[in-house]
């Protein structure tokens, strides 16, 4: 048997050790470069974190006991929460469509105002959702208004980037039977690209709802509504009890929508 | 072609036109919540009208003139942000892809399995700012401890999504694996790794990605970096400062997902051949994720 093997000729083995050795090389040297805290890496510092320990440890104790009694008091800002995430949701699904069927190409065959809308969609999209509601907190004033401008600009950002994507890399047959029956960019674009990307518009849409729901909760901590200003205000009286009532509710209620809006995406699309 | 004629008059049955009452109804129902929504909020509807306004006041004293004497400062703090979330990335992924896979089905036990990917569904449940802030209140607010909590919050998604590729593996390897006498950690190391690694590799950037963005957002807490910055130059209301760090997060966030997205691309579709071009379809494939 081994004396039929000899006979063959293995393939070389590809050379790739230099390669590999390249890669490791740079991600360990990134890696250190972030830890150089003079240039504004961080700080490994295990034993501050043994330090604070014992701090930590008698607010876990507390937070694992939580108080059932503050529930009551979370059901208004909860549902405050909610209708932000909705409302926010709602208008930015308005203004998606439009923006969508201008930032893909299919639909808009103009490359500048193409172009144009894409960018400011990935500027929009590079701003965090919390700087958002800061800066909009400062300019407005403490409330729910900031909040749901927030929501309303990170769905956008969302649902057009996506949307347009999947509208682009999908084939055309539809829109190109409406070219050849002379129809207008509009007309084809309402007649025969709509209705094929409702299922995605109403994909992305329940995914921004769910999204919204996370987020609504912690724009409360920088000032923009929500049961996030109350769970701010009981961490700041260190009342860890109440603070562990309001993550148990958000994560009943994120669950919630999660297993309503697969329901919902089950029977649309 | 100059005489059309309709269908009912050539004599044939139309078939009836589908029902709009379910989709009326729905746009109904969804228009009566939104309204009941939209007035339950505590907001101001006289104000609404003169914000347009206030963002272009504010938007002049941002954007027409930024102050760029804190350059420097600011990029240090960027970099502070991003040491976070390259720290963070690493932790999340050196403990989620151990875990993720166990989670997987043919991989761990199913007393591990389940456990597991409760832990991870109840992570991924939590905006990943409270797991942090949660975090940060016990082990103290400092870049290096919000990089951990970055780790920790990540683990959730992260774990998800190392299972479901280990799951959509194909048969073939792990099965040849196996003829030849091999065992779980053999089939592991041999057939699912080998075909799960770019997947996991291009995760793992994208979970930089993400944590880019999330340390930003960890600053505003406290934790340090470019967020901490923008929060006290908002609250100290000097507008040109807080344009240019709004500037500076931007450029910055769009230039390392131009980079880590090319990378990724690089990592599940191959080297780029001259010449020839790369169809879109062969994305997904590549990938091997649903």
């Amino acid at each position: 048997m081994s004396e039929t093997v000899a006979h063959y000729t293995l393939p070389p083995r590809p050379r790739t050790r230099g390669r590999v050795a390249l890669i490791v090389l740079a991600v360990a040297g990134f890696t250190v470069l972030t830890c150089v805290p003079a240039i504004g890496g961080i700080d490994l510092d295990f034993g501050a974190i043994i330090r604070n320990w014992s701090n930590g440890s008698s607010i876990l104790v507390q937070f694992l006991q939580p108080d059932f009694s503050f529930l009551p008091r979370t059901i208004e800002p909860m549902l405050e929460t909610l209708q932000m995430a909705l409302v926010g949701a709602f208008f930015a699904a308005l203004i998606s469509v439009p923006l969508t069927l201008w930032a893909a190409a299919p639909t808009n065959p103009n490359a500048i105002s193409r172009r144009l809308v894409r960018a400011v969609i990935n500027v929009v999209r590079a701003v965090p959702d919390l700087v958002y509601a800061t800066v909009l907190v400062a300019m407005i004033g403490v409330g729910v208004l900031p909040g749901v401008i927030t929501l309303f600009l990170f769905d956008i950002g969302i649902v057009v980037k996506l949307v347009s994507e999947a509208i682009d890399s999908a084939d055309h047959h539809y829109m190109e039977a409406g070219r050849a029956a002379g129809g207008t960019q509009n007309q084809i674009n309402r007649v025969t690209a709509l209705p094929q990307t409702w299922p995605l518009f109403a994909n992305q849409w329940l995914y921004t709802l769910e999204l919204n729901v996370r987020i609504s909760a912690i724009l409360g901590i920088v000032g923009a509504g929500g049961i996030g200003r109350l769970l701010d205000e009981r961490r700041a009286f260190y009342a860890y009890d109440d603070v562990s009532v309001i993550v148990l509710e958000i994560l009943v209620v994120v669950i919630l929508i999660e297993v309503f809006s697969n329901y919902l995406r089950r029977r649309l699309i | 072609m100059s005489t059309s004629v309709s269908a009912r008059e050539l004599g044939l049955a139309l078939p009836p036109r589908p029902s709009r009452l379910a989709p009326t109804l729905t746009a109904v129902v969804v228009g009566v919540i939104v309204l009941w929504a939209t007035a339950g909020l505590p907001i101001d509807w006289s104000d609404v009208g003169a914000i347009p306004g206030e963002l272009l006041h504010y938007g002049t004293l941002m954007f027409a003139d930024p102050n760029w004497e804190k350059l420097p400062r600011a990029l240090f703090e960027t970099w502070r942000s991003i040491s976070m979330a390259w720290i963070g990335a690493i932790l999340c992924v050196l403990v989620s892809i151990p875990l993720g896979m166990l989670a997987a089905r043919g991989v761990g036990p199913v007393w591990l399995r389940l456990p597991l990917r409760g832990l991870f569904a109840v992570i991924r449940a939590l905006p990943e700012v409270i797991i942090a802030l949660l975090l940060l209140t016990v082990t103290g607010l400092t870049p290096f401890t919000g990089a951990l909590a970055l780790g920790i919050a990540g683990i959730g998604t992260q774990g998800k999504w190392v299972y479901e590729t280990i799951e959509s593996v194909q048969e073939g390897a792990s099965e040849a694996v196996r003829a030849a006498g091999g065992g779980t950690a053999e089939v592991t190391r041999w057939a699912l790794w080998p075909a799960a690694a770019p997947a996991l590799m291009s995760f793992a950037l994208y979970r930089f990605e993400i944590n880019i963005r999330t340390s930003a957002v960890l600053g505003l807490v406290g934790a340090g970096g470019i967020g901490s910055m923008l929060a006290n130059y908002t609250n100290f209301r000097q507008w040109d400062t807080v344009g240019m760090l709004l500037i500076v997060v931007v450029v910055a966030t769009m230039t390392i997902d131009a980079i880590s997205g090319a990378i990724r691309r690089r990592i599940t579709q191959g080297a780029r051949m001259r010449g020839a071009r790369r169809s879109s379809k062969g994305r997904q494939d590549v990938v091997g994720i649903r």
